[in-house]
């Protein structure tokens, strides 16, 4: 049981991740952002050659990775997001998932369909409460904590942060203050970009890596968001935990039901809190 | 958006106008190839009078077609071979389906509407393929066959084509009247200004849950026609991967026309039969496609025609005086 725990908790660090970029810009641009699952894919692939180049230095071929993301989320954001503001949010939907496709066709160019698995990178294990659990784990949800710690700090104490979190609640009057939204939605954007691509990369040893990776954890995450509350940072990172605790009990005792029951969760959510966007 | 002023006469000649064009292509395609895309038709306008009038897109339609796949082969399975009663059954279900998951759905708009109907078709799919797979073949489907009634028999091609396309005419010919009545005017309102409608004194839940049983069910029915046309049933007839064909179909045809979701289902069934065999790289095609079709295209195809015959027909008296 303590192991099923674990292993809630290790998802559940990985899902607040990678949510947490999906949470702000639904939250800030009100757009569903389907090139986010992209990114996660891309954080993952960009790991796996840069893995040999570091000669297997985990944190340094992750940290390439996660750069790496920086350019790609810029212009993902310049030609395509930034044109979607003011039409209609069905439009945001398809662009977003047009760009997916293009993403995931490039990627099966570049590295190929078929999955490429990764090795854990401390394969360490450790004794915790009378079970083993592998030190990687524990790595991720300490890494999750810290995350969600620094964005609170962030939005509290930093002047972008305090920009970010008054556009949350009304955009337009920041905007009649002289401030450029914007150019901080683009911040936000690559920051979130960038959390994706950590997520991938923490991930991808625990799993295996695939060009359709993203797309699942994209509607998992969606979930959480949902669950959390659009743009809020503490009830994303309270639904994640949640919804990966539902996950690991499922896939305890019925496997291939984990994911499914989720989505049954977040349903439930929905009946009894509706959501207007 | 204009009002459309539908006169008998107007359907009649709209009518005659797509079963005529559908004959044309028949040569041309092959009579198993047009059959496919009267059914893949039906569908496009099933998802259009959500999308294209009611302004509400879902990422996952596949599941209202695949209940009526999966309807029409149980059915046919454990209860009776006769093909008509199976396509009731399967309407059935599908009406069923949006009867249950309606409410939780069409209380959300925009983004959350999408994603959440992509959630549920998730669910389907898991049903389908794993949970119930003792039931649904799983990944592995099952082959249906329907029992024969004098000249009625679902093997004969030319039999079948032209059932479709009498479906396809009566669901055009359905659809034209709803989308003319006040209650079509209204899901065009509610596209529009939901809040201003709801100030009106209308209940808007009822009318979107009433849209949506529609869509749901006219999905299940183009499910039920696809699996009578193929005669076996697989799990792709519910994945929610497959979604973005019915999307892009409209999108490409012209949102929120008749015409237009017939234009594309036909353009899209054609670009995916033909061009995937020349380029290689075919998602990449279709991602760049959407891009332009949302960046500079917006009105689709049939947009882009009915406007340049609108704008000959304003200019043209403009020339006489």
């Amino acid at each position: 049981m303590i192991n099923t725990i674990a292993y809630g908790l290790t998802i559940g660090a990985i899902l607040f991740i990678i949510s947490i970029g999906l949470s702000l810009t639904f939250g800030t641009m009100r757009i569903v952002n389907f090139a986010h699952g992209l990114v996660y894919t891309l954080g993952a692939y960009f790991l796996v050659s840069a893995l040999p180049l570091t000669g297997n230095n985990f944190i340094l071929g992750a940290l390439i990775a996660v750069l790496a993301v920086i350019p790609i989320s810029y212009v993902i954001e310049r030609f395509v997001i930034r044109k979607l503001y003011g039409i209609s949010i069905d439009y945001a939907i398809i662009a977003t998932y047009a760009v997916a496709l293009i993403g995931i066709d490039a990627i099966k160019w570049i590295w190929g369909a078929s999955p490429i698995p990764l090795s854990d990178p401390v394969g360490i294990d450790v004794s915790l409460f009378g079970i083993t659990l592998p030190l990687y784990r524990l790595i991720i949800i300490l890494l999750a904590v810290v995350v969600f710690v620094a964005l609170l700090i962030f939005f509290k104490k930093t002047m972008v942060g305090k920009i970010v979190v008054a556009a949350l609640e009304d955009k337009d009057a920041v905007r009649g203050l002289g401030i450029s939204v914007d150019k901080y939605f683009t911040y936000i954007f690559v920051i979130g970009s960038c959390l994706a691509a950590l997520g991938g990369v923490l991930y991808a040893p625990i799993t295996s890596v695939h060009p359709y990776m993203g797309m699942m954890v994209l509607l998992v995450s969606f979930a959480v968001v949902l669950v959390g509350g659009l743009g809020n940072i503490k009830g994303t990172f309270i639904s994640a935990f949640v919804l990966g605790m539902v996950m690991a009990i499922t896939g305890r005792y019925w496997g291939p039901a984990a994911e499914t029951m989720v989505f049954v969760v977040m349903g439930i959510v929905l009946i009894f809190k509706p959501i207007d966007v | 958006m204009p009002i459309q002023n539908s006169t008998g006469s107007r359907s009649f000649r709209d009518i005659l106008l797509i079963a005529a064009g559908f004959l044309a292509i028949m040569p041309i395609l092959g009579i198993n190839r047009t059959t496919d895309f009267i059914i893949f038709s039906i569908f496009v306008l099933a998802f259009n009078i959500l999308y294209g009038f009611m302004g509400r897109l879902s990422f996952g339609h596949m599941l209202y077609l695949g209940s009526g796949a999966y309807g029409i082969t149980l059915f046919t399975e454990h209860v009776s071979r006769n093909p008509f009663l199976a396509i009731i059954a399967s309407i059935c279900a599908g009406a069923l389906l949006g009867v249950i998951v309606g409410p939780i759905i069409i209380r959300t708009t925009g983004a959350c509407f999408a994603l959440i109907n992509l959630a549920f078709n998730q669910v389907g799919y898991f049903l389908v393929v794993v949970a119930f797979s003792k039931y649904t073949g799983g990944e592995d489907g099952m082959s249906v066959s329907f029992s024969k009634f004098g000249f009625i028999d679902f093997s004969n091609k030319p039999f079948k084509f032209g059932f479709v396309l009498l479906c396809l005419l009566g669901t055009y010919y359905l659809l034209r009247k709803f989308t003319s009545s006040p209650y079509g005017i209204l899901i065009k309102s509610i596209k529009e200004n939901e809040t201003r409608v709801k100030f009106l004194g209308y209940n808007t839940f009822n009318y979107k849950w009433i849209t949506f049983i529609i869509s749901t069910s006219l999905s299940a029915f183009a499910g039920a026609l696809s699996i009578i046309n193929y005669g076996y049933v697989t799990p792709s007839f519910i994945d929610p991967s497959r979604a973005v064909e019915v999307l892009f179909a409209a999108l490409i045809g012209g949102a929120g026309s008749l015409y237009g979701a017939i234009i594309g289902g036909v353009i899209y069934m054609a670009i995916s039969n033909y061009l995937a065999s020349y380029i290689p790289r075919w998602e990449m095609f279709l991602g760049f496609a959407l891009l332009v079709v949302v960046f500079r295209f917006r009105t689709g195809i049939w947009g882009a025609i009915s406007g340049k015959i609108k704008s000959r027909a304003k200019a043209a008296p403009v020339r006489t005086l």
